[in-house]
């Protein structure tokens, strides 16, 4: 179990911290987000669910603020996004390399010193357990390793709110299993979580909020228990598959 | 003055990372000394044998030469005047003939034997009233002549490749994304990329620089700081050569393919190896567009005729201008 030792950024207040509203984007005629509306409240984790090509990352971006959208809004707090919305923000992207030769303590020296006040370097180290590693060469590293120094990195500001894309794919079940505890260590902060996945298990388990998309669309939303049992279903994959006719599992399997 | 604090700050950071890649890919760093240094010790060896029985002269626009030029074993140069006169004082030539009129004017290195038996030859041959004229000189040796083509070599290809392949590298990796997201400018990034690789491409010059020197005693007649001062525009010239081509490419491959379009030019043409002195005059104009050109043309006035910085002002002036457009396109058009 990994005990998350982040300062506290306050107390979880049920407000919204990003707004979403007619959400579109299209690459020439590829049409990537068709249309989405939905509100994530501050503190939450939100999940966005949904086989490869669903739109997932494509959101996320847009919420993140590295993509603008072709049509719609996304604010923050009621307003567009500041100019400072990066230093906000914390982003662990689904394939992201880093410099090659660079260890994780020069991965995290570096990225500390784009911040004005960032979290102090010996705690992150604690925190994602980076010591057995931290002299490494980055390249060396295993993929559950490389996801903690990734996270540390996005983290390293101290961001409110944390985008992960996909944060646990690819990795073998320990270390899945080591991600969903910082992850929900990280919640119990009161941070405000964003992940994409299409682990069903994984959205069950961490997500107090998730939108399945579906072809860029929204196909449903709502707290995963409430979606379940509103639909009578055992589980969010039969859920997904009596709304789409397929499920994430073989898309994952495909994926393999 | 916060701002630009934590601008320089970032910039550092991203400088150091950028040294620290650099220092420990030994293979990369390594080749980078190693390669200069081999290549000016095999040129040395293949051309330290006695000079080749072979005449020069270089003829002065005319249209009547000589008969005695039309003699086997005499290869015939054309240049404007300086040029002849210039290189019949590094003994690159050992004649140099102008006809005007009924009569042919001509000038020989006073140090020159090869120039004291052409003298005599066209004394005996030549008609025509003659008109002397003298240069003096020592002759430089063929490694005098192609030690700054070598560093110059070497500090296009550390600029263009270090730079421009190690940015579409970047970004095909997903790395300037990842930053992207923090944040750092493009200007920090960019200016930190230029600083870092100028940092490697001076040090690795001076080290060949000195330590091919120490063993081989090549020519150095001029300013040390005029030559550093050369290496330095010269570097940033082509380093924001690099940086510009690789502002918006996406593909290695394709990164490879442009910055190979752009060396090879200045590898063939830039007299790099030979002197393009008796070219054709548009191949002339072309290698004048050429960074490299201007970095070599430079440097060789000071190492071998000690020139003054006035003597080499438009080289410098032409580098800069390079320096300028190349950064202001990197950063207009730079995408993450």
């Amino acid at each position: 179990m990994v005990t998350v030792l982040l300062p506290k950024i306050g107390p979880v207040m049920p407000e919204v911290i990003l707004s979403v509203t007619g959400l579109e984007k299209s690459y020439d005629k590829v049409i990537a987000v068709a249309g989405l509306d939905f509100d994530i409240a501050k503190g939450e984790c939100f999940g966005l669910l949904g086989p490869n090509g669903a739109g997932k990352s494509t959101t996320l971006a847009m919420l993140e603020g590295m993509e603008d959208p072709t049509r719609g809004t996304v604010q923050y707090y009621g307003g567009p996004l500041p100019s400072d919305y990066q230093t906000r923000v914390g982003i662990q992207f689904q394939a992201t390399a880093l410099q090659d030769f660079l260890t994780p303590f020069d991965n995290l020296k570096l990225f500390s010193s784009f911040y004005d006040d960032p979290i102090p370097m010996d705690h992150l180290i604690d925190q994602f357990r980076l010591q057995e590693f931290l002299h490494r060469d980055s390249r060396r590293l295993s993929g559950g390793q490389r996801q903690r120094l990734l996270l540390a990195l996005a983290l390293v500001h101290n961001p409110e709110i944390v985008f992960l894309d996909e944060p646990t794919t690819g990795l073998d079940p320990r270390s899945r299993r080591d991600l969903w505890d910082v992850v929900s260590a990280l919640k119990a902060d009161g941070r405000t979580l964003i992940l994409t996945t299409h682990y069903m298990e994984e959205a069950e388990i961490l997500c107090d909020e998730l939108v399945i998309l579906s072809h860029g669309k929204a196909l449903l939303q709502g707290p995963p228990k409430q979606l379940i049992a509103d639909a009578g279903v055992s589980d969010l994959d039969t859920l997904f598959l009596s709304l789409t006719g397929e499920t994430l599992v073989k898309t994952q399997e495909v994926m393999k | 003055m916060i701002s630009i604090m934590r601008s320089v700050r970032r910039m550092r950071a991203v400088f150091f990372a950028r040294n620290l890649e650099y220092l420990r890919d030994r293979a990369s760093f390594g080749w980078n000394l190693v390669f200069p240094v081999l290549i000016v010790f095999a040129l040395a060896v293949v051309f330290s044998g006695p000079p080749r029985p072979l005449f020069t002269v270089t003829a002065v626009a005319s249209d009547s030469l000589p008969e005695l030029l039309e003699f086997p074993g005499i290869e015939i140069i054309s240049a404007d005047r300086s040029k002849a006169l210039d290189r019949l004082s590094r003994q690159q030539t050992d004649l140099v003939v102008e006809v005007v009129e009924d009569s042919v004017r001509y000038w020989v290195n006073g140090n020159s034997a090869s120039g004291a038996i052409l003298e005599l030859l066209l004394k005996y041959t030549e008609s025509r009233s003659l008109e002397r004229g003298e240069t003096d000189g020592e002759a430089i040796r063929y490694v005098d002549w192609v030690v700054p083509g070598i560093l110059g070599m070497n500090m296009m290809y550390s600029a263009l490749w270090g730079v421009g392949y190690v940015v579409v590298r970047y970004r095909q990796a997903g790395y300037l994304r990842r930053l992207r997201a923090t944040p750092l400018t493009k200007f920090e990034f960019l200016s930190a990329q230029v600083l870092s690789r100028l940092l490697v491409t001076l040090t690795a010059s001076t080290i060949v620089f000195v330590g091919t020197n120490l063993i081989l005693d090549y020519k150095m007649v001029g300013s040390l700081g005029l030559l550093f001062i050369i290496a330095l525009v010269g570097g940033l010239a082509m380093i924001t050569l690099g940086l510009a081509i690789a502002c918006r490419t996406e593909s290695k491959e394709f990164a490879d393919g442009l910055l190979n379009a752009i060396t090879f030019p200045m590898l063939l043409l830039s007299d790099v190896w030979f002197s393009l002195d008796g070219s054709p005059y548009w191949v002339q104009m072309i290698a004048q567009v050429l960074p490299l050109t201007h970095v070599l043309e430079a440097a060789r006035a000071v190492m071998l005729d000690d020139a003054g910085v006035t003597d080499i002002a438009i080289h410098l002036a032409i580098l800069v201008g390079f320096c300028t457009v190349g950064m202001g396109l990197s950063i207009k058009l730079f995408k993450w």
